[in-house]
């Protein structure tokens, strides 16, 4: 036993003097080990060291970018990120181990490299603490930015129901630019209806640091003790709520529903189509409340109408790629297809192409289908049913190349012909996993769908992303819970459909 | 009657599995092979009913030549020879009752089968050989819920309804403990007394002298051993060890070779 694992260990070393090993390693890192004998070892080092080498120039050349010199960008670096220094010094240290490792293994003793291992990992990785820039003081301190979207996304239901209102109002049209005679007719009253009245109702328009005429509203017969809100009309049938000295001008009812309220004309541009004055403005106090129970949304309505989309979407890709991964995985599944030469090639042939398209990503997949037939749910069915029909086509390949022989040499025993022989012992050994992995594969189709959308390929991932565009955080919260609950009870039944079929 | 004449198989990596391989088996026997792991046993019962093709030679069952036979020939002579394995070879995601109708296999309309269905007369004559082996209360669980040795009574009931004039039994008690395994011989037993054939390939001395009537023993594919009912009666460990003698001592003296 023991002659057998020192035969399994030697390996052919070349003889050279430790110094000249040393100098080798310290002139190229791992260079001694190489020659020595211990290419794999030296490689290592001359690899990782190299690369350190490279990361640090690039770090330096990245923080003193405006340094045109070396000479002037080194200090500038070190100076700015002190971290450069640690590096600096682990890099040394290494150098050193790794020269002293090549005099070591010259002079023929055990190799020691553990704490070479160590420095190369902390210096990777305090290299990759510093080029993905990571900071653990804005994670804190910034955490108040991230609180207001994240709420909003966390509970958008405010935005995804709303009741209707209605106005309860008393109207009085107002001159602008108009004659002192000038005078509009008045609203009649209406009883059991709440009116107003202006005084005066022919006036000047508020300009730039000029107020324009104080109005004053009187109201009577509004509900009483509630707010009234004062709302404008220009003469284009543009309404706004009307402000004063900075705020919206609004009162509150006595309890005879009375109130009375002043504030001057709001300035406003009277376009040049509306003619010359007099201009009627109509003066509106209104009254809100709610009617009828709770409504969805129209952001609900269609987050609804587009999930509905994507699950449909991802089950069609589902489907047609459950259709074609079958007769492609057939040809893939080698313990089918080495019989011959050539049918050997057409295994080869198809394995390729089903890594080469496996291997690219929906996504692109998704960007390609989008120019070919256009925006919409179509081009997402098209993104998903390529790289369906890839990693389908090798997974049900792989459930095929596995089946027990045993059951098909029984079958064939009792003398059964081909197509039985496939129908008792091939299809009852290929349907569990078959099934499992196609449910498996609708599972991500419905994820992935989210994403092909958010590049034109249909479904919740065009809102989602929309809407997170146009900063409308709530409306995106809606989409994200409803994929998020959607994904969630998609797995629940993959999980229990799949352990009911293996 | 099935009759063995110089049947060779070469594997295509070269493998040399029979060489030469000639024996007759007279209707009702009970023909136990023995032989270690690797000596072309199963090669052997595998080249009688063509799962495995071979290279050279002659099994003619029943005047009808076995190895010139093709596709429906081949299925008519395949469904009077019916076989168990080592490893039972039980669909098991079917029903033990699915699993013994497959047997029927050879008989039945093809078409009636793709959908799996068969006449009320086979599955009658299933109810009929569940009953026979003991397995009607298993008749409706999943072959992969049972033990070995109800496995290995499907796989006898699966071959019993191809109504065997012939049975091959590809090790049928290596997967078992030995209480199962002597149940299983004795039904195999019973079998044989009913005027089936029976091959059989074992490895234990005991089993053998029990229930052969003839046994022949294979070593790297050649016949190096014929013995009758009571020669195999009367032979000692030593002798029987004398047939997987050389190989046996040789796997030693590796042994101490490779580990000094």
């Amino acid at each position: 036993m023991a002659t057998r694992t020192v035969v399994r260990k030697e390996r052919r070393l070349r003889d050279i003097p430790p110094a000249l090993a040393g100098l080798l390693s310290f002139l190229v890192p791992g260079l001694g080990q190489i020659i020595i004998g211990y290419w794999e070892l030296g490689l290592f080092y001359a690899g990782s060291a190299l690369s350190l080498v490279g990361l640090i120039i690039w770090r330096i050349s990245v923080i003193a970018y405006k340094q045109e010199t070396w000479a002037e960008r080194i200090p500038v670096a070190f100076s700015r990120q002190g971290i450069l220094w640690v590096l600096a010094i682990a890099l040394a240290a290494l150098w050193v181990l790794i020269v002293v490792d090549a005099v070591r293994s010259a002079a023929r003793k055990r190799p020691r490299n553990q704490l070479g291992y160590v420095i190369i990992l902390a210096m990777f990785f305090l290299l990759g603490w510093q080029i993905v820039d990571i900071d653990l003081v804005k994670l804190v301190t910034e955490f108040g930015d991230a609180v207001p979207i994240i709420s909003r996304i966390a509970w958008p239901w405010p935005a995804a129901v709303f009741r209707e209102e209605v106005a309860f109002q008393g109207i009085e049209i107002i001159y602008s630019d108009c004659d002192p005679g000038d005078v509009p007719p008045a609203t009649p009253q209406v009883s059991g209806e709440p009116y107003i009245d202006v005084a005066p109702r022919c006036g000047e328009l508020s300009d730039y640091g000029v107020a324009g005429t104080l109005l004053t509203v009187h109201g009577s017969g509004f509900r009483p003790n509630e707010e009234v809100v004062i709302w404008w009309e220009d003469p284009i049938g543009k309404e706004f709520r009307v402000r004063y000295q900075g705020d919206f001008v609004t009162a509150v009812t006595d309890e005879n529903g009375a109130f009375a309220q002043e504030f001057a004309m709001p300035n406003l541009l009277i376009p040049p189509s509306a003619g010359e004055g007099p201009h009627a403005h109509i003066l509106k106090a209104r009254q809100t409340s709610f009617v009828g129970g709770l409504k969805p949304s129209k952001e609900l309505l269609l987050a609804i109408e587009k999930m509905v989309e994507t699950i449909f979407l991802g089950m069609m890709a589902t489907l047609f790629g459950v259709a074609l991964a079958i007769p492609v995985s057939f040809l893939a599944a080698r313990n089918l297809m080495s019989a011959s030469p050539v049918t050997l090639a057409i295994y080869y042939a198809t394995r390729f192409i089903l890594n080469i398209v496996r291997s690219i990503e929906p996504i692109i997949w998704a960007i390609i289908a989008t120019l070919w037939v256009g925006l919409g749910p179509f081009a997402g069915v098209i993104a998903l049913l390529f790289h369906t029909i890839a990693a389908l086509g090798k997974l049900y390949s792989e459930a095929i190349e596995s089946i027990d022989p045993g059951p098909i040499e029984a079958i064939n025993a009792v003398g059964a012909n081909w197509i039985q022989t496939v129908v008792y012992a091939v299809i009852p050994q290929i349907i569990p996993p078959f099934v499992s992995f196609t449910i498996y594969r609708w599972d991500i189709n419905i994820r992935m769908s989210t994403i092909i959308g958010a590049v034109g390929g249909g479904g919740i991932g065009f809102l989602l992303i929309q809407w997170i565009r146009l900063t409308d955080y709530r409306a995106a919260g809606i989409a994200v819970w409803f994929i998020a609950i959607t994904v969630a009870i998609l797995d629940l039944v993959s999980s229990k459909i799949r352990e009911r079929y293996v | 009657m099935l009759v063995v004449e110089n049947l060779t198989k070469i594997y295509p990596d070269g493998t040399k599995a029979l060489d030469n391989v000639s024996f007759t088996v007279e209707d009702g026997e009970f023909l136990i092979i023995i032989g270690l792991s690797g000596s072309g046993k199963s090669t052997l019962l595998r080249c009688i009913n063509r799962l495995i093709d071979p290279t050279e030679g002659r099994v003619t069952w029943d005047d009808q030549d076995v190895t010139a036979a093709s596709g429906p020939e081949l299925r008519r002579i395949r469904r009077e020879i019916g076989m168990i394995f080592q490893h039972f070879n039980l669909v098991k995601r079917l029903s033990v009752e699915q699993n013994v109708l497959s047997g029927r296999l050879g008989y039945v309309n093809p078409n009636m089968a793709l959908l799996q269905r068969f006449p009320a007369d086979v599955r009658d004559q299933a109810r009929a050989t569940m009953e026979q082996v003991g397995i009607s209360a298993l008749a409706h669980k999943r072959a992969d819920e049972l033990s070995g040795g109800q496995q290995q009574r499907v796989g006898i009931a699966r071959a019993l309804m191809q109504e065997p004039k012939m049975i091959l039994a590809d090790e049928p008690v290596s997967a078992l403990d030995p209480v199962l395994a002597h149940n299983i011989l004795q039904d195999l037993e019973g079998l044989n007394k009913q005027g089936i054939t029976v091959l059989c390939s074992l490895h234990y001395l005991d089993l053998v002298q029990r229930y052969a009537t003839r046994v022949i023993g294979l070593r790297e594919g050649k016949i190096v051993y014929r013995g009758s009912r009571e020669a195999i009666r009367a032979m000692t460990d030593e002798e029987f060890k004398d047939i997987y003698g050389e190989e046996a001592v040789r796997i030693e003296t590796g042994r101490s070779v490779s580990g000094g």
